[in-house]
């Protein structure tokens, strides 16, 4: 994504075809993340479009301080969450993390059914363990980059995935 | 280490997982969603009036107005995020403000294009400077805000006819669909279509152990009852306020000795420090059943004169997560403390940890003569972050350790609004660390405040495995009790290890049953085994125990006779003047062998009629039975709340701080509340 920092600031600026070009660019990145957190394409579709929605004024509220894409990673993740909680889905976090939804995937079974038992066990994980766990492992990021997301301290991120992987350990 | 390499394997597999482009549809909604909504948010945008329209005819549909009618139900992105962050302790989504669009068309098979027909009124605000949180917005924007909701692939809510259109949009705004899609559907189904004559029974977050009902005992099987004692008082303040929200406690959330025991008895006390505590006893009629009796056992603790007072070493372990920003929660908890403040001696030291973000020290040990420091470290807390305390509740008791002195009574006292985050992470764990420190000579108490996210069951085991107390504060009237009226007898223990033992007389009492008390059940061996842990008096403490009994020979027995085994040929001697055998152990605050209370109880402590009772016992009752008509219990159903209110009412007392009146209030607070189905039958 070149030149992301020069669209951000004309599109803050309200240049209609630089917020244009921007989320254009990033549609893909939102949905990508939307999907790996929910599992399914409708919801993903849905996310991803309140994010676009959302980013036409968010985008004045940008400001700079962590990378344009962490940033929008903050914004997504929220936005899954919201969308999770509103759906009371906060006590089924299994279902929501059926990354193999039969109306997504009719791939190979053996690779599905080992994925889902890892998203099922991750997916069962407090929300914030889970998070720092889908960041760190699922986003291979450094405890540092997903403090940023999360918007905590790198050794509270480091906290989590040491008491994931506690409960973890013997499940997988 | 090779498990963790092997979960760090499997984690590693995340990475791999795939997930499914987007449609090109998608993407392309999506966009020009995004430009309408850009096109919106700009103070000098020029097409402002128009811009609806554009983004119509560039999303490039070609539906022509007027087709299809479908009504769709548009969510403000505020209404989600306010249902999404307000964990709502009655059980009833918030009333989403629901906008319905009546302006678009659509295909039934092609993406479903909505929007609402005040363009002008998308205006989405974003808060100054903010982050990527998105809560501000909501509070702002929610009550004019409709974001273009655009349904893909998914359900849509059914298309209605034309002419039915406006009823329609009215029962879809009243009546949110059942379907599951994504954010708009599903909001507010449970609740809103509820009949409006039931009152459901409190429903939330908040986190009750099951405990079944003590069973009623044959004595000739079963003579012996033991049980911990317990001043607990969490259950009764968090029943008030559930009923005064106007909802039924959740029957696992009612605690009937817990209740009690909320209330001040003026039992006499003991003369002495030498016996910590003494017990009266009364044998009343049962108001719920003419035939059985209540035995009711009261204790006090012996009140040490104010000069006697060891110097206290407190130290408050405070949870200022975002969550205790609430009226209720963290501002009352300092004004509390400006109180508690004022009743502390010059010896005593208050030290503060907080755990939110990060744990920290707010307050080093203070002398209580060093008013003005407590009282500004008390003002400078404030409820930001999550509650991530990784080590708030080590450091709390580091600190505390710090400060222990020559003969202070040493303590932690936590308070919070919910999960024991604090660094410890499973009950058990948790546990163990305050037992430990408990042996150290720190005991922890916990006070719970606010209501959505309480987990009570761990919030009293912390504090009986701390020889502490868990109180429920919901008021300031409350926090003033438990802090300043009771801070005394919550903070100095003079006997811990408490339980009692009741021998019932089975030539006297054929049957018997504990009211309340489940949660602290002990086998009858562990009475006489000093490492079973019990509960603890402080000092002033009234604890009241009630059996329902019934007498031999009264004909009110549940269970029929044995046909095989002959009534016990009186082997023993009967000694027909006693009910039954009190004994109570106890140990020393500091000690670790127990001490033995005994007394008989007499049959001669019987009175005929309630009204000969003392009011103290006749008002217990009266606790007593609401508790179970809370619970739904098999006993005393037949008791109506009317009746239990006259009985209170009648045995108020002095009631110097109108405790028991708004007792009274409460019970006939709850009786409009349960519906009015026929009363379950009598338990005769």
């Amino acid at each position: 994504m070149p030149q992301s920092s020069a669209l951000v600031q004309r599109a803050k600026a309200g240049d209609r075809a630089a917020f244009s070009a921007l989320v254009e660019a990033h549609y893909d990145y939102i949905f990508r993340i939307a999907a790996k957190w929910t599992g399914r394409r409708s919801d993903a579709e849905d996310i991803a479009q309140e994010v676009c929605i959302k980013l036409a004024t968010a985008i004045r509220s940008f400001d700079g301080r962590s990378a344009f894409t962490s940033w929008l990673y903050r914004v997504t993740l929220n936005m899954v969450r919201d969308m999770q909680r509103a759906n009371g889905r906060r006590d089924r976090t299994i279902d929501a993390f059926t990354i193999v939804h039969p109306e997504d995937d009719p791939g190979s079974q053996e690779d599905s059914a080992a994925a889902k038992e890892l998203w099922k066990a991750v997916g069962a994980l407090p929300e914030k363990q889970r998070e720092a766990i889908m960041l760190v492992y699922g986003e291979d990021m450094n405890h540092a980059e997903a403090a940023s997301i999360m918007g905590c301290k790198e050794a509270t991120v480091s906290w989590h995935i040491h008491e994931a992987k506690k409960t973890l350990r013997g499940l997988l | 280490m090779t498990d963790d390499k092997m979960t760090d394997d499997a984690l590693t597999s995340l990475r791999t997982l795939d997930v499914a482009a987007p449609s090109a549809e998608a993407r392309k909604i999506a966009l020009n969603a995004a430009m309408a909504a850009f096109d919106a948010a700009q103070p000098k945008a020029a097409a402002r009036g128009g811009w609806l329209r554009n983004w119509k005819l560039s999303a490039g549909l070609g539906v022509p107005l007027g087709t299809a009618v479908a009504a769709l139900v548009l969510l403000p992105l505020g209404t989600q995020l306010y249902t999404a962050t307000s964990h709502r302790p009655d059980g009833v989504p918030p009333k989403p403000e629901t906008v319905v669009s009546t302006t678009t068309t659509q295909m039934a098979d092609k993406p479903v294009v909505t929007s609402t027909a005040k363009t002008d009124a998308l205006t989405l605000q974003d808060e100054e400077g903010g982050d990527a949180d998105l809560t501000p917005l909501a509070t702002e924007a929610a009550p004019t805000t409709a974001s273009p909701k655009l349904k893909m692939s998914g359900v849509v809510p059914a298309p209605v006819a034309e002419p039915a259109m406006d009823s329609a949009v009215r029962s879809i705004a009243a009546a949110p669909p059942t379907g599951g899609n994504m954010g708009a559907v599903g909001l507010a189904a449970p609740a809103e279509s509820m009949p409006l004559n039931v009152v459901p029974y409190q429903a939330s977050d908040d986190n009750f152990a099951k405990f079944d009902e003590n069973r009623l005992k044959i004595t000739a099987e079963e003579p012996v009852s033991t049980f911990s004692i317990d001043v607990d008082t969490a259950s009764y303040s968090y029943v008030r306020s559930v009923l005064k929200d106007g909802y039924l406690p959740d029957p696992n959330a009612v605690r009937i000795e817990e209740m009690i025991n909320y209330f001040p008895y003026d039992y006499p006390a003991p003369d002495s420090a030498a016996t910590p505590f003494k017990a009266t006893m009364a044998v009343l009629p049962t108001p719920w059943n003419a035939k059985t009796r209540l035995v009711e056992i009261g204790i006090k603790g012996y009140v040490p004169p104010a000069t006697a007072r060891a110097p206290q070493n407190l130290t408050f372990l405070i949870d200022t997560s975002g969550s205790m920003d609430e009226p209720n929660k963290l501002p009352l908890l300092k004004r509390a403390f400006g109180l508690l403040v004022d009743t502390l001696q010059p010896t005593d030291t208050v030290s503060i940890v907080t755990y939110a973000g990060s744990a920290g020290v707010a307050l080093k040990p203070t002398p209580a003569k060093d008013r003005a420091t407590i009282l500004s470290a008390i003002d400078q807390m404030a409820a930001e972050g999550s509650t991530d305390g990784v080590d708030g509740i080590a450091l709390a008791y580091r600190v505390n350790a710090e400060a222990k002195g020559q003969g202070t009574t040493n303590r932690v006292i936590l308070a919070t609004d919910g999960d024991f985050n604090v660094g410890i992470d499973t009950p058990d764990e948790l546990k163990t660390f305050i037992t430990k420190e408990r042996d150290q000579g720190i005991s922890l108490s916990v006070l719970g405040f606010g209501r959505g996210n309480l987990d009570d069951a761990l919030m009293q085991a912390l504090a009986q495995n701390g020889n502490g107390n868990a109180s429920y504060i919901d008021s300031y009237a409350e926090a003033r009790k438990v802090l300043v009226e009771e801070g005394g007898s919550n903070l100095v223990t003079i006997a811990k290890d408490v339980k009692i033992q009741v021998e019932f007389n089975p030539s006297q009492v054929s049957e018997y049953r504990l009211i309340g008390y489940e949660t602290r059940a002990l086998n009858r061996e562990d009475f006489n085994n000093d490492a079973v842990d019990a509960g603890e008096i402080g000092a002033g403490h009234t604890v009241t125990a009630i059996y329902e009994i019934t007498p031999a020979g009264s004909g009110a027995e549940l269970n029929d006779p044995l046909r095989y085994s002959a009534p016990n040929a009186d082997a023993q001697t009967p000694m027909n003047d006693e009910l039954g055998f009190l004994k109570i152990r106890y140990k020393a605050p500091d000690g670790d062998t127990s001490k033995l209370i005994e007394t008989p109880i007499a049959q001669a402590l019987a009175v005929a009629s309630l009204d000969a009772a003392g009011s103290d016992q006749r008002f217990a009752a009266a606790v007593a039975a609401f508790g179970q008509k809370l619970r739904s219990s098999s006993y005393g159903a037949e008791m109506s709340f009317a009746d239990i209110a006259a009985l209170a009412n009648g045995a108020k007392g002095a009631d110097a701080d109108g405790y028991r009146a708004e007792f009274v209030q409460l019970v006939k607070l709850a009786a409009g509340l349960v519906p009015a189905t026929p009363e379950p039958a009598p338990a005769q």
